[in-house]
């Protein structure tokens, strides 16, 4: 996906200030504080990997595992459809479910159905969270509305850019600058362990905010630093990132937000917490949203 | 937002949306308005039509003056609607009514336009796959867009196959013919080639019955590929051989009326083998565009001058003149 990120609806439509996020919540942040919502960050992200890859597993016939970057996509469907909407308008895991099947289409993988994965979903959340799930109330019908409503909601903007492939550029620049280079004494080393860590970064780093906030470019660097640091090799990049020319005020802060959401990450008891966010969680309303006001409006429950 | 738009008349039904004309009241332009279907319910299992969801999300990322314009998008509960520019004409009925002259000039604006549009997508790794002269649509202003991103997709990841099911059979490149499973740019650049030929021609330069067929179309004209002018073709997936049935003649003795810098760019765009094929780029600089007559001004593109007759028409009153329906968008 080559298509130019400065063009795109990603960044005209879908860059935010830090504020503005929280003014656009303002709905659900009566209900939670923001540290809560941050863990909530962290438990949907876990969740729909979850649902992604561990119900799949489960169900023998379907045998079919998501790429990464489908479940990057339907992540950051999800959180682009709660700036717009509330917990209340439509219930999170439909919305998790839905967000799955169209990035499944969208980065043109095969797919299961909504309801499939909404049986993934009845499968996951009680092992792993202990919270329980009735897919009764969503009847194929809303299931498919379901989709037409985030389609809507994400105002078709369907094209996400991702940190992953702006990451590898700047791997393979550091690979060359470190062969070349006078200053740097020595190639580095372990290049595959540091792809793989880079990576497991940006794929947490979608545990917090930063896909909203910043341009993938800077979310890849701030993920190659991080990777760093926690290999405890972080002095290795110093030489490199003298000559990389990018708004460093920007990473700073982002890689900030990587830390504390890997320190808020480690104080989380998922399996004591999840069950207490999830009790909070609102009913969704009776009332449809005013946007799209139907004759028959079916209620979800969890 | 919805109350925007006045239907006027129904235009057309495709495989997944109802086309309707409909006037912006805010603007006073009118607008094409696709409506997606819901479809029936064993589709409706899959939700969204891919066809439609790629349209979306590649019309919603790509701006150009060639390419059709995405205005606006109206949602609703159970459908999605969405506002395209209004083009008053395609090139297919530009070419099909007789009583248009196509001048040279005019062949060279509209070839163009096509290659212009068409570098922008390929420029940003998107293939069209699916070229055809009523893919090309035509407003009085005489600019020509690219339309119907239904089969278009991103290129260029390794390990992808894609299908070779794509392309109308007509406009079809040989690589698609013999089961390539992995194509590039080509695949778009023949099809330019055969619409030229149809401007010139004013019929289908390969009008093939069957897969075979097409390829017996195309070598009668342009004689066999060998080993050496396409060095992979015999390790195709459907590859066979096939003998032209006629004699090979230049390509001046079918089109006698077309300059050699033409000729020289539609062979460019007609070489078997993919990888040697013209691209945009290399095509609009070729001689042709710098050699007299120019192209004409966009406004000088004639245009059919009564419309055909609608199909499925569902006017309620034939005055035509004031919107008989709206649709109801809330």
């Amino acid at each position: 996906m080559a298509l130019n990120f400065w063009k795109s609806s990603h960044c005209q439509q879908w860059i935010f200030d830090k504020t503005e996020i929280w003014k656009q919540r303002a709905e659900d942040m009566k209900i939670y504080n923001e540290e809560e919502y941050n863990r909530l960050n962290i438990f949907w992200a876990n969740f729909i990997t979850a649902v992604a890859t561990e119900g799949a597993h489960s169900q023998a016939n379907v045998g079919c595992k998501l790429r990464q970057q489908v479940i990057a996509t339907a992540i950051i469907y999800f959180k682009r459809f709660y700036l717009r909407q509330s917990f209340r308008d439509m219930c999170p895991f439909l919305v998790a479910s839905t967000a799955l099947f169209l990035a499944c289409k969208v980065e043109e993988h095969t797919t299961l159905s909504v309801s499939s994965f909404l049986k993934n979903t009845a499968i996951v959340l009680p092992k792993r969270w202990g919270v329980t799930f009735e897919t009764t109330s969503t009847k194929n019908g809303v299931v498919y509305d379901s989709e037409f409503i985030l389609v809507e909601i994400l105002d078709c903007c369907l094209v996400v850019h991702h940190a992953s492939r702006p990451m590898f550029e700047l791997l393979e620049d550091l690979k060359q600058f470190t062969q070349q280079s006078t200053i740097a004494n020595q190639p580095i080393k372990d290049l595959e362990a540091i792809e793989a860590q880079c990576q497991k970064v940006a794929n947490d780093s979608l545990r917090c905010d930063v896909s909203l906030i910043f341009p993938p470019h800077v979310i890849g660097l701030s993920s190659i630093m991080v990777a760093m640091e926690l290999m405890g090799r972080g002095e290795e990049l110093e030489a490199w990132l003298v000559e990389v020319d990018t708004d460093f005020e920007k990473v700073t802060d982002c890689v900030e937000q990587i830390y504390k959401m890997y320190t808020l990450w480690k104080s989380f008891d998922e399996k004591e917490e999840v069950k207490k966010l999830m009790a909070k969680l609102p009913k969704p309303n009776q009332q449809p949203p005013p946007q799209q006001q139907h004759q028959h409006q079916q209620g979800y429950h969890l | 937002m919805s109350r925007r738009y006045d239907t006027i008349k129904h235009l057309g039904e495709g495989q997944f949306a109802n086309v309707y004309l409909a006037q912006d009241l805010e603007s006073g332009e009118c607008v094409a308005i696709k409506k997606i279907k819901l479809g029936s319910r064993e589709e409706a299992k899959d939700g969204i039509n891919r066809t439609a969801i790629r349209e979306i999300k590649l019309l919603k990322e790509i701006h150009h003056d060639n390419i059709i314009g995405l205005r606006d998008v109206i949602g609703h509960r159970t459908s999605i609607q969405l506002v395209f520019d209004f083009m008053d004409t395609d090139l297919e009925h530009v070419i099909k009514d007789k009583e248009i002259i196509l001048m040279p000039a005019h062949i060279k604006n509209i070839t163009m336009q096509m290659l212009l549009g068409l570098e922008f997508l390929h420029v940003h790794w998107i293939l069209h796959r699916d070229l055809k002269p009523n893919n090309l649509l035509m407003n009085k202003m005489g600019r020509v867009k690219l339309t119907d991103f239904g089969l278009a997709r991103f290129f260029g990841s390794p390990n992808r196959n894609y299908t070779h099911q794509v392309v109308t059979r007509w406009y079809r490149a040989p690589e698609l013919l013999f089961g390539a499973r992995s194509y590039g740019v080509g695949i778009d650049i023949w099809s330019v080639g055969c619409i030229i030929a149809e401007l010139l021609l004013r019929n289908p330069i390969f009008p093939g019955e069957s897969d075979i067929d097409q390829l017996v179309k195309i070598f009668n004209i342009l004689g066999c590929p060998t080993p050496e002018t396409w060095p992979n073709m015999t390790e195709m997936n459907s590859y066979v051989i096939i003998k032209p049935q006629t004699e090979y003649m230049a390509l001046n003795y079918y089109f006698s009326a077309a300059p050699q810098d033409l000729l020289d760019l539609m062979a460019g765009m007609w070489t078997f083998d993919p990888i040697k094929r013209l691209t945009c780029t290399q095509s609009l600089q070729m001689e042709y565009f710098r050699t007299q007559p120019f192209c004409c001004l966009d406004e000088e593109l004639p245009l059919p001058k009564k419309q055909q007759p609608q199909k499925r028409s569902r006017r309620l009153d034939d005055d035509g003149t004031r919107p008989v329906r709206r649709l109801n968008f809330d």
